[in-house]
């Protein structure tokens, strides 16, 4: 889980301009926010990540602040050594540091508290690793590899074990009434840096070996420490290959562990959707039963319906049906769905529905369902029957000159003329063709008729 | 959380520019960082979904290819299909037939169907004159033409002898004349073609060789043949239209048997050859007619001449198997060997095959269990859809098996509802209508409520409603369902679903207005009387004596506040009033309990005037009045004050010699300021009431 989280973190600080990554950082912000609050809580019963968490925090909240404001890019490079300097020197010291912005209500606190003495080595293994770095290296991969060998290291913890410790702070916390809301959005804030994690999975960083079996060096059984912490992390980035591919099987398990998540009436989601919605109205009693029903049903589901066939026919694909339902209908055919017809018949329920009797009767005009509404004359007419009309000059007309030049916009204007059927077209055409026909003596006199 | 102990450690270890951050969060309480907190999660909520869904249209853009929908032809009712289905129906108005007339709108069951039936009857009474009489209708108003105003031909124009004219009687359903032609053809010597001899051989057993003059013709909307409309009888036509409990057709010829070598037997017995299209149309109409036995050996005769049957033959045989056989497993056992001979003649069987033998299994006791289950799952591997009959017959086989133990045919119809829900039906088959009934009165035998849900929402979706079947069966099916809800549901919900099928759908009788009275008692909402009595005065309930009595006696069992007694007085004095005025036939008859409820309710509003009356009512009515009406009556007197009232109050009691006068006169008489004339009334009557008693 951290590991996503500090995976998209960082990605995101990389490309700081991409306003999207921008958004999911003080979300992810928020999440560890949230955490640290469930450390606070457990941390005693919890052995192990308080420290972690503590520098995690701050490793998040740098970006964060490098991104936003230039001016504080300083104070964190600045900050996370003092706060490991601190811890080196005194292991056992309970830190506490808090820390609010006012311009940005991010909301960032840490709280350290007694610690083991196993955790305590590992920690100062890795805090005399960190300052190396800090120093040599400028400021930016320093925190890379620090991130990177943070979330190497939170290897025991499961995130499972953090949820639960979340759910038990839940329930001890006297306002419970709004939290519900607040842990759906984390755990879907869970669901998202998992689909968000994009960063390409590559083999363990050797720093990553190298500051794990440095840890182990401090621990009795070095090289077991040191394989079982590497094989931690292989198995870690399998899942974490896994859950990207969106195998969300180990995720599904923890939030279905997640039961405070749920709102107390949580049952009803599991009444059906198309229950008449005044319902709601009836006793409680009713939802019970209906769940129980529910159950049952989908329990004994098949039990009276299904069982062996008679097994006396085979299922046969001819096309003797077809054929049947091709002949004449007979009398027999006719009365029977005569008979459905009447059987299905009921009184109108509104007026609409009136006008469709009348509709398939034929006594009413019929709603347009296309564009050729009322084309039962022109139906069979194609288009450019309309449209080009020139063909119909050919013959009977002269070639050029002023009646030609006429004919042709009379065509035109015939064309363009939407109300007129083809046949009245044609008819108009040959009107003026009998004319010019019969003025042809007149028309030949004036020199206008050229043919 | 953070404890306060803790920070001033924090803000110790802070860099300076927090330092005044830890301050402010000393100072203030810790709920503001909760609050924070939250504020923050939820605007992280809205972010991670706005981004995933980013994500997801990345994703699907290069894997999507182009799907290019199909044509859609729509019908030309298309338009108004669609605004039908935002119209739906109007659930606090009268049905649509009826809103032309608000005077006419029927208020009950009886007046329903009187209202329908007349339209319908005046309608088809136009038809007929029409049709009768074209020569006075031949001008054409209408531009487009439309040919369902126009008369219709019913007289036969043909007259000489000829296959035409054959040919014509037999599209005119003129079944008497179609057969003289024949003969009449035959005995010219010309041959008539096959296709017209099938056709008369069908109608002549499909009428059994009688006229069909009562018969509505099929309606217009009926296009392959057009002689179908012509026979529009003034009877039955209109009623089918209006889906009332008109007997159907079927049933109507069933009337009539088949004769022993009538004249579909003999034309039959003349053909020169008799193929299996002949011995179908035989089959079907024996089977029909009730000729069972007939109809097998008809059956025989078809197999001794090495013909196959056809799939209708078989379905009627199936039909009539259960007539000819006794036992259970008898009738079977020819079930059985019916399907196979249907299986070796490589008849591939139909909906109705299926149907027809689930039917005929509901006559054969214990077997039908099993054997309907088992017919059910070899009509589905056989790919024909069960239709609503088929579930229906296996519904009545279970519940009739299992009449003992309820709950396994409701969860019969729990799987079945499961097979079925969010399905729209069409009518396949004539029982289809008969299923919803069925299904509700089961869910009502088992008061399985959520299940009587299913069903309701099974019938309002898409147009399923229609399969409701004609009116009783309608009534049945919201009787049972309201029935059901009065007994099983909250009240408020049962009001909601009374004001929603109340009277747009359903008419109730006085049964299920008592299951509300009765559903109002057990939560206590009896200050909602008033309100229902109105109803039943509407619903023309308010002459029905069990349901006005128990009105009364709901109003007058238990005190309420003033402002429900006045309005309880109200109605008390409505009932009298009304069933005063009632000039009814069967006007109600007053007993004496209504009577004293009536008294008691017009008492506790203090309607001391109209309570009086109706004690004078007892009288004409020969009622007597209780002792304790009585009482109550005169302690409201005495509160009154009014002695005159309580003096003619115990002459009442007097005159009606009811054992406890004498105490009524010393009570008076001790509590009321009274005249001498008064007390001297009073005491005589004291010393008659003790002498008597």
């Amino acid at each position: 889980m951290y590991r996503f989280l500090f995976r998209t973190v960082y990605t995101a600080r990389k490309s700081s301009v991409h306003v999207y990554e921008a958004c999911v950082l003080p979300a992810k912000c928020d999440k560890a926010a949230v955490f640290r609050f469930a450390n606070g809580g457990g941390v005693k019963a919890l052995s192990t990540c308080s420290v972690r968490l503590c520098e995690k925090k701050d490793n998040v909240a740098s970006p964060i602040e490098e991104e936003k404001t230039l001016a504080e890019k300083p104070v964190d490079p600045t900050e996370t050594p003092t706060l490991v300097t601190q811890k080196a020197e005194d292991d056992s010291k309970v830190i506490k540091m808090e820390e609010q912005r006012e311009e940005e209500p991010v909301v960032l606190k840490t709280e350290d508290e007694g610690t083991t003495q196993q955790q305590v080595d590992v920690k100062t293994e890795q805090v005399e690793a960190t300052p190396a770095e800090v120093n040599t290296v400028a400021a930016k991969s320093g925190k890379d590899s620090l991130l990177d060998i943070l979330g190497g290291m939170k290897v025991v913890v499961t995130s499972k074990r953090k949820l639960r410790n979340l759910n038990a702070w839940e329930s001890q916390d006297s306002t419970t009434n709004s939290k519900p809301a607040a842990m759906e959005s984390t755990i879907s804030m869970f669901q998202k840096a998992t689909k968000e994690a994009s960063s390409p999975s590559e083999t363990l960083d050797p720093q990553l070996v190298a500051a794990a079996s440095a840890a182990a060096s401090t621990l009795p059984d070095s090289s077991q420490v040191a394989s079982e912490l590497l094989r931690q992390l292989r198995q870690q980035q399998t899942v974490t290959e896994a859950q990207k591919k969106g195998d969300m099987n180990n995720l599904g398990d923890i939030i279905a562990d997640m039961r405070v998540g749920k709102k107390p009436n949580w049952k009803h989601s599991t009444r059906p959707v198309n229950q008449i919605q005044f319902d709601d109205d009836g006793p409680g009693y009713t939802h019970e039963k209906r769940i129980n029903k529910e159950l049952s049903s989908s329990r004994k589901k098949r039990v009276y319906l299904s069982g062996p066939r008679l097994d006396i026919f085979r299922h046969t694909t001819d096309k003797d049906g077809v054929e049947s339902a091709v002949a004449r209908p007979t009398l027999w055919d006719i009365v029977l769905a005569n008979d459905l017809s009447l059987s299905t018949e009921q009184t109108h329920r509104n007026g609409l529905e009136e006008m469709i009797q009348w509709t398939k009767e034929g006594r009413m005009w019929q709603y347009p369902i296309n564009n050729e509404a009322g084309l039962e004359e022109e139906a069979s007419v194609p288009f450019h029957e309309h449209i080009f009309l020139e063909e119909h000059l050919q013959e009977g007309f002269p070639r050029q000159g002023p009646v030609r030049h006429f004919m042709e916009l009379v065509v035109a204007g015939l064309s363009k003329n939407p109300y007129l059927t083809v046949q009245q077209k044609r008819d108009h055409i040959s009107w003026f063709r009998d004319y010019f026909h019969q003025k042809e003596d007149v028309l030949k006199e004036a020199e206008v008729y050229l043919n | 959380m953070v404890s306060p102990s803790q920070k001033p450690s924090v803000s110790n270890n802070m860099a300076a520019p927090s330092r005044h951050v830890g301050h402010y969060i000393q100072r203030n309480s810790r709920i503001l960082l909760n609050n924070f907190e939250q504020l923050w999660s939820h605007r992280n909520f809205g972010w991670t979904s706005a981004l995933r869904q980013q994500a997801a249209e990345a994703n699907k853009e290069p894997t999507d290819t182009i799907v290019i929908p199909r044509k859609k032809t729509w019908s030309k009712e298309a338009v108004l299909e669609a605004l039908s289905s935002t119209v739906g129906r109007d659930p606090t108005a009268y049905p649509y037939n009826f809103q032309d007339d608000p005077f006419l709108s029927p208020r009950t069951v009886n007046e329903f169907k009187l209202c329908s039936l007349s339209k319908e009857s005046g309608k088809s009474a136009a038809k007929f004159f029409i049709n009768n009489n074209p020569k006075y209708f031949t001008t054409d108003f209408a531009e487009p033409h439309i040919p369902c105003l126009m008369p219709e031909t019913v007289s036969l124009l043909l007259e000489d002898v000829s296959e035409e004219a054959l040919k014509e009687r037999v599209s005119l359903r003129k079944v008497t004349a179609a057969v003289e032609m024949y003969d009449q053809l035959l005995q010219s010597g010309t041959a008539v073609s096959m296709e017209t001899t099938y056709d008369l051989l069908d109608l002549i057993c499909l009428y059994c060789d009688k006229d069909p003059v009562e018969e509505g013709g099929a309606q217009s909307e009926d296009m392959e043949e057009p002689g179908e409309e012509v026979r529009q009888g003034l009877g039955k036509q209109g009623l089918g239209r209006q889906g009332l409990g008109r007997p159907r057709r079927a049933s109507d010829i069933m009337k009539s048997s088949w004769k022993e070598n009538n004249n579909a037997e003999r034309i039959f017995n003349l053909l020169p050859e008799r193929d299996t299209r002949c011995y179908s149309a035989l089959i079907r109409g024996m089977v029909k007619h009730g000729a069972h036995a007939k109809a097998f050996s008809i059956y025989t005769d078809l197999l001794n001449n090495r013909l196959t049957a056809d799939v209708h033959i078989f379905n009627a045989l199936l039909t009539a198997a259960p007539d000819v056989r006794d036992k259970y497993h008898e009738r079977w056992g020819l079930f059985a060997e019916l399907l196979n001979q249907m299986s070796q003649q490589k008849v591939q069987p139909n909906l109705s095959t299926f149907n027809s033998v689930l039917k005929a299994l509901r006559r054969c006791g214990s077997l039908a269990k099993t054997q309907a289950i088992h017919t059910l799952n070899e009509m589905k591997a056989m790919g024909i859809a069960p239709s609503l009959a088929s579930y229906d017959h296996i519904l009545n086989a279970f519940s009739k098996a299992a009449s003992s133990s309820g709950a396994v045919s409701t969860d019969i119809l729990q799987e079945v509802m499961s097979e079925l829900e969010g399905t729209s039906f069409t009518c396949q088959d004539p029982d289809d209508v008969l299923f919803f009934s069925t299904a509700m009165k089961i869910c009502l035998n088992n008061k399985d409520l959520e299940l009587g849900y299913r069903v309701f929402n099974l019938v309002e979706h898409g147009e399923n409603w229609r399969l409701l079947g004609p009116l009783h069966k309608q009534s049945f099916f919201y009787q049972c369902f309201f029935k059901l809800l009065c007994m099983m549901e909250h009240i408020d919900v049962v009001l909601t679903w009374y004001r929603k099928l109340v009277p747009s759908l359903y008419y109730p009788n006085i049964q299920c207005l008592q299951d509300l009275l009765q559903a109002l008692d057990t939560d206590s909402r009896l200050d909602l009387l008033p309100t229902i009595w109105k109803d039943i005065r509407a619903l023309g309930h308010d002459n029905k004596v069990e349901l006005v009595e128990e009105l009364l006696m709901l109003m007058a069992r238990d005190k309420h506040s003033a402002e429900v007694q006045e309005a309880f007085a109200a109605c008390a004095l409505d009932i009298k009033n009304v069933t005063e005025a009632d000039r009814r036939k069967t006007p109600m008859e007053w007993s004496t309990t209504s009577l004293s409820n009536i008294t008691s309710l017009l008492l506790r509003a203090n309607k001391t005037q109209e309570a009086w009356a109706t004690l004078k009512l007892f009288k004409s009515k020969n009622r007597v009045p209780k002792e304790p009406l009585l009482e109550d009556f005169l302690s409201v007197c005495c509160s009154d004050g009014s002695s005159q009232r309580a003096v003619e109050l115990v002459q009442l009691s007097a005159a009606f010699c009811l054992s406890d006068t004498a105490k009524l006169a010393k009570r008076t008489l001790a509590e009321l300021d009274l005249t001498e004339e008064q007390r001297a009334v009073l005491s005589e009557l004291e010393s008659t009431g003790e002498s008597s008693g």
